[in-house]
């Protein structure tokens, strides 16, 4: 019988096996008290307990106890999933003086009482665990953890407000950061914005101050228009390859006098300015806005004549008396190593033509609301002065809550924002141009601080609220009135109407949504992400900013909609995750390592090509594979490939899961 | 089997009212109107909401969205028994029976209320009684409203009347205040004065 197999370790094994309630969590499921009767007469077990929370201290107590006078040297604990509490047991073990990988659990929990209708079933079925555990628990090994040490530098991805502010706090910190930045100026979409609310803070007034700081800070390397090409390594020594695209003009020269932009032979503006949306266009050499950081221009070589055709008469040279301009500039790339990472890419904004019956794209005088916000943008296209397409002034504004958000057929999320930004534009069309507003919403979600407080304020600027989403968007008039007007469709249904409401502008407030390139990010930086593209936490409440990657955390919308508090909270949460990994100096290293059998190798290279941690190389002397051991992360891809069975994984050798699955068998 | 009714019923922004919301937001006890965030509880507190066409929050989201006719033509406004009931439980603090008779009066101003309504009458004969004779007279009061709107009915709350005249809790005769009647007349042309200088 497998049972009166030696232990790995040549001891006879002294198994204690303490069986969870948690709770009811278990209890209201398996009769736990008739798992603990099983338990004690497997063979090896010496002492069979159970307990309302074995995680609480003196559940931890029991288990100690029990090493010592009990002697044990072997301990199943029978309760939730291993993620949760893994680390929980084994300190308890390493504290009574047993090496902590004498340790195993069976997850009675998560695969059990939580999934298993009928009782008695899952009884039978934490028994089978149990007795698995017990089996597999007697062929562990003693094994250390490794510490290996990291380096101290920090690179944030992505300088928007959240970036800028992890980075800021790194660097105050004392660390090195690099910060990559892929747009020609850092800042973001919150440098487009006019005002924040609930508080109407300008947007910019609190913003610019931040970007500046980052330019001067002596800790902050910054790399604008670059593009993070390869991360290899592991948390704690990452290697990082940036590409960095050339701005034609050298950064440390020019002072964004703007003369060569005067001098450029085209006399107006060529390319759609992105910073405006569009809404303006620039010419080939320019700025990308007035605060733009750093404070520099630069050519795009799509427009400029001089890159894209090899002749123009240059009059941008002959203007710049500090000689900045420069041709010749190419791709650089720089490698650089780091310990940590924090992502803070953001987002894009739902593409308003996908909703056809909104006439974004259409009529002109629809308006997507970044659009609306640059308009009202004192350093917008039109000097802050709302006019629309056509000229006019809008007297009567629509605006349309949840576009692309709450739609299945786009983005079944809510985006979170657009709720307050929507107030916060229907305040500024009544303050600024004393328009009428119509809002229509499905929900209104002002849930922070101050934004209920500030729906009742706009409520009381006379805004006026329609409750139901509007199904379409049309220039065709039932009425006089309707006339040569924007008609919005809608039920209002807190009155239960189906209503004609002309307007001059629509406003559209879409919706937040994942980079298109979101996936390409994170494989490279080898995350994960939910199936709406945003880059997943590792624990959604207590380890939400870090990733399943080690040494990667998230910062703002790249995780999922958030507004700029949340955002900046996330991003400083972050940089406290990125600090205290770098700061203690070391990585720990969970000891689940490959390793090859070099005696049975026969050095095929199978295994190989199907690291995805390029962990393992080839010993051309010895013709054999073998694993780097601070590469290894324990997935056992090369352990399942391995065509002689020479690859083995420590804490999944093969005799812990033969007994593991001769004890599930044993029972059944 | 009776033919379905058909009828338009969407509504045009013309047919509004621009100017309905904020007339009777003006008038005291209506300066909350805009706050209503449309949770229902007035509906749900108001004991004779069960009645009602319109419920008391669709009444305030159709005054201000300027929905005036079917407002001022709902029964809800007259079936309002002033209990105040809305108004305390009221979460923004909105004076709803204080709307509901701001409601009422533009009703009898645009002469598009009920008649033969018990509420308008009984106000009115109130107004009128207190006016001549500086005093609530409640039999005559009581006496003119089943006159003016269902005089059949006087037979039936004959033994009502007689059992109330019994134990003194209503009189037949016409009460006069102490001093000169007119005062109360004065004082309630001045107080129309005031309101013609304030709008």
């Amino acid at each position: 019988m497998f049972m009166e197999n030696k232990a790995s370790d040549g001891e006879q094994p002294r198994v204690g096996v303490y069986v969870c309630y948690c709770g009811m969590n278990i209890a209201s499921k398996v009769d736990v008290e008739a798992l603990r009767q099983f338990a004690e007469k497997l063979p090896n077990v010496v002492v069979s307990r159970t307990y309302k929370f074995m995680c609480s201290d003196p559940g931890q107590e029991l288990i100690a106890q029990d090493i010592k006078e009990q002697k044990l040297n072997r301990i199943v604990v029978a309760s939730c999933s291993p993620l949760l509490h893994d680390a929980t047991f084994r300190k308890a073990c390493a504290k009574a003086g047993l090496n902590p990988f004498y340790f195993t659990m069976a997850n009675i929990r998560e695969q059990v009482s939580w999934v298993t209708a009928n009782s008695a079933a899952a009884t039978k079925k934490a028994k089978a665990l149990v007795a698995a555990a017990v089996a597999r628990v007697a062929m562990h090994e003693a094994l250390e953890k490794k510490r290996v040490p990291v380096h101290a530098d920090v690179m944030v991805v992505g300088a928007g407000i959240s970036g800028i502010h992890a980075a800021l706090l790194l660097a105050n910190a004392g660390k090195k950061v690099y910060l990559v930045e892929r747009e020609p100026s850092i800042g973001g979409h919150m440098g487009q914005l006019d005002k924040t609310f609930p508080t109407l803070d300008c947007s910019a007034c609190i913003l610019t101050p931040k970007m500046s700081e980052v330019k001067n800070h002596p800790n902050i390397t910054l790399w604008t228009l670059s593009d993070v090409q390869e991360v290899s390594g592991f948390s704690g020594n990452f290697k990082v390859k940036v590409k960095r695209n050339p701005r034609f003009v050298k950064l440390e020269l020019c002072v964004a006098c703007g003369q060569c932009v005067e001098a450029c032979v085209f006399k107006e503006g060529r390319v759609p300015d992105e910073y405006n949306i569009g809404l303006s266009k620039h010419k080939p050499i320019y700025m990308p806005f007035p605060q733009a950081t750093p404070a520099s221009v630069l050519i795009d070589p799509n427009a400029c004549l001089k890159l894209s055709r090899g002749k123009c008469a240059s009059k941008c040279v002959e203007a710049c008396d500090r000689a900045a301009i420069d041709f010749e500039q190419k791709v650089e790339y720089s490698e650089v190593e780091v310990g940590a990472i924090i992502l803070a890419t953001g987002y894009q904004l739902f593409d308003a033509t996908k909703m056809p019956e909104y006439g974004y794209g259409k009529y002109p005088n629809v308006y997507t609301m970044i659009e609306l916000e640059r308009l009202v943008n004192a350093a917008g296209p039109t000097q802050g002065e709302i006019v629309m397409r056509d000229g006019r002034k809008p007297k009567r504004v629509g605006i349309i809550h949840c576009v692309g958000s709450r739609d299945k057929r786009h983005h079944p999320y809510c985006s979170g924002v657009c709720c307050m930004v929507s107030l916060k534009m229907a305040h500024l069309m009544r303050e600024r141009i004393d328009a009428e507003v119509f809002n229509f919403y499905i929900d209104m979600r002002t849930t922070l601080k101050g934004y209920e407080e500030f729906y009742d304020r706009v409520l009381h600027d006379g805004v006026n609220f329609v409750r139901g989403r509007v199904a379409e968007v049309t220039d065709w008039a039932m009425t006089p009135g309707e006339e040569g007007k924007l008609v919005i469709r809608v039920e209002d249904t807190l009155i239960g109407v189906v209503r004609r409401i002309p307007v001059d502008m629509v406003v559209l407030a879409t919706a937040m949504e994942a980079h298109d390139d979101a996936d390409d990010v994170r494989r490279k930086f080898n995350i994960s992400c939910s199936k709406e593209g945003w880059f997943l936490e590792r624990h959604p409440k207590l380890a939400p900013v870090s990733t399943f990657s080690d040494g990667i955390f998230l910062a703002g919308v790249c995780q999922g909609p958030k507004d700029i508090p949340e955002s900046v909270a996330q991003a400083g949460a972050a940089a406290a995750e990125a600090l205290s990994l770098v700061d203690k100096g070391f990585v720990e290293i969970e000891p689940n390592s490959a390793w090859i059998d070099a005696d049975t190798c026969s050095g095929c290279k199978t295994c190989i090509p199907l690291c995805p941690y390029h962990a393992i190389s080839r010993d051309e002397q010895k013709k054999v594979a073998v694993v780097n051991e601070a590469l290894c992360k324990g997935c056992g891809t090369c352990v399942g490939a391995c065509p002689s069975g020479s690859a083995q994984q420590k804490l999944f050798t093969d005799q812990q899961l033969h007994q593991e699955i001769e004890g599930v068998l044993n029972y059944v | 089997m009776s033919s379905l009714q058909i009828q338009v019923r969407i509504k045009h922004q013309e047919e509004l009212d621009p100017d309905f919301a904020n007339s009777i937001a003006a008038l005291p006890g209506g300066e909350n109107l805009s706050r209503c965030i449309q949770c229902g509880t007035c509906s749900s507190t108001c004991p004779v909401s069960l009645y009602m066409d319109y419920t008391p929050r669709r009444i305030i989201a159709m005054t201000r969205a300027g929905f005036k006719q079917e407002v001022l033509a709902s029964n809800t406004i007259w079936l309002c028994a002033s209990c105040y009931e809305c108004t305390v439980d009221c979460p923004r603090e909105i004076k709803v029976t204080d709307i509901m008779y701001a409601l009422k009066r533009r009703a009898m101003e645009e002469k598009v209320y009920p008649k033969r309504f018990p509420t308008p009458v009984l106000a009115k004969e109130f107004f009128k009684s207190v006016l001549k004779t500086g005093r609530s007279n409640e039999g005559l009061t009581v006496t003119w409203m089943i006159l003016k709107t269902a005089p059949l009915n006087m037979l039936k709350q004959m033994g009502l009347g007689l059992k109330l005249l019994l134990r003194g809790r209503m009189a037949l005769g016409v009460e006069k205040m102490e001093g000169d009647p007119t005062q109360i007349r004065r004082l309630m042309e001045q107080v129309e004065v005031e309101e013609k200088k304030t709008h």
